[in-house]
């Protein structure tokens, strides 16, 4: 039955990877559930310091993350809030994840877009939330300076000191007032 | 030296879980590296990373340029894995219901010594005539040549297994001929 109800379908998706999505049927988006289901409960199973993530609403295929700044880093102490959305195709293509809290970070821009390999040309249906999140993480205390998305940020970066000075700065200004 | 080479072993099997697994459980061991559930349709990649053929498949699909394992970035093709076959999975399913359908087992025939065997008469393999006529010749003339050669020791005179030789001998023999007179005539 199931093959039977695929091939009207496969053709297109053959000559056309870009109409692979909206040609999903209802079997396979049954799977992207399944597996982000799967997703959650490792989360909450394995409790991660310093990261978690839980669907925004009824919403499984939009995501809420948090992440704290890692100890002995200049984010040690502020958290983050990011949005992660997941496609249909997914976990063949990335989820689109970005920060909701502003962030200040050479990788970061001030949409909250982030450049990370693994998001982009190097993302692998094996990367799961949690490892996204905790490259994320990472990629706080180590950025990337070569490509920056925020050139001040870049610049700064050597003085660690003067960094973490305006860094927790901002975030005073631009978080703790929204709140 | 022993206990060494061991607790290293241990430490190489445990290390790339930690790494690769969201999930800490043991039952992680078996699951599909995209789908995270148990592997269905199991296939294993030359760099040891397990998934369902579904999975797979779909993954390397999408991305037609750049075939690479998903978990360790490692090179990796549809030819080169190999599927998994678990004892009691005694579901016959008809491979073509399945999209798509799961790559072939690499079954490597152990090695003959009888130059008889050399050629599969075997009741269920039946000959093989899409070996081509070039290489059919050759194949005839080694047999034939050993028509007249010492008998192989495997098969003692009177016994079934030697009458079905002497049987096998002669149907060559006669197709030897007839092939050759074939030649003659065409
Ligand atoms: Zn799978
Ligand atoms: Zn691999």
């Amino acid at each position: 039955m199931a093959s039977q109800n695929r091939d009207p379908a496969m053709p297109d998706v053959r000559a056309k990877p870009a109409t692979t999505i909206s040609n999903l049927n209802s079997k396979e988006s049954h799977s992207v559930t399944k597996r982000l289901q799967q997703e959650l409960m490792a989360l909450m199973m394995c409790g991660d310091k310093g990261i978690s993530a839980f669907p925004d609403g009824d919403n499984l295929f939009k995501w809420v993350g948090t992440i704290h700044g890692a100890q002995s880093t200049v984010y040690e102490g502020l958290t983050y809030k990011l949005s992660l959305e997941f496609p249909c195709a997914y976990p063949y293509q990335a989820p689109v994840v970005k920060f909701q809290t502003p962030c200040f970070h050479p990788n970061v821009d001030q949409s909250g877009n982030i450049c990370l390999d693994i998001l982009k040309e190097k993302w692998a249906a094996s990367y799961d939330v949690r490892s996204i999140l905790l490259s994320i993480q990472s990629l706080l205390g180590e950025p990337n300076n070569e490509s920056p998305l925020n050139v001040q940020a870049a610049d700064m970066w050597i003085d660690q000191t003067a960094y973490r000075k305006i860094l927790h700065e901002k975030y005073e200004t631009e978080v703790k007032s929204r709140n | 030296m022993a206990s060494t080479s061991e607790s290293e072993g241990q430490k190489e099997g445990d290390d790339p879980e930690d790494a690769n697994k969201s999930n800490p459980s043991q039952d992680g061991t078996f699951e599909c590296n995209i789908c995270l559930d148990t592997a269905h349709d199991a296939v294993v990649s030359m760099c040891g990373h397990l998934f369902c053929w579904p999975c797979l498949h779909q993954w390397l699909e999408t991305r037609p340029n750049r075939q690479t394992c998903p978990v360790c970035k490692a090179g990796i093709s549809k030819e080169k894995v190999v599927p998994l076959y678990g004892r009691g999975n005694a579901k016959q399913e008809d491979p073509r219901t399945k999209v798509p359908p799961r790559p072939q087992g690499q079954r490597t025939e152990p090695e003959n010594n009888g130059p008889f065997q050399s050629f599969n008469w075997g009741g269920d393999g039946g000959f093989q005539m899409s070996f081509g006529i070039g290489a059919f010749p050759f194949g005839l003339f080694a047999s034939t040549v050993n028509l007249g050669g010492p008998r192989l020791p495997g098969a003692q005179p009177g016994t079934p297994q030697f009458e079905e030789e002497q049987f096998l001998s002669k149907l060559f023999l006669w197709v030897a001929i007839l092939f050759i007179f074939w030649l003659l005539v065409a």
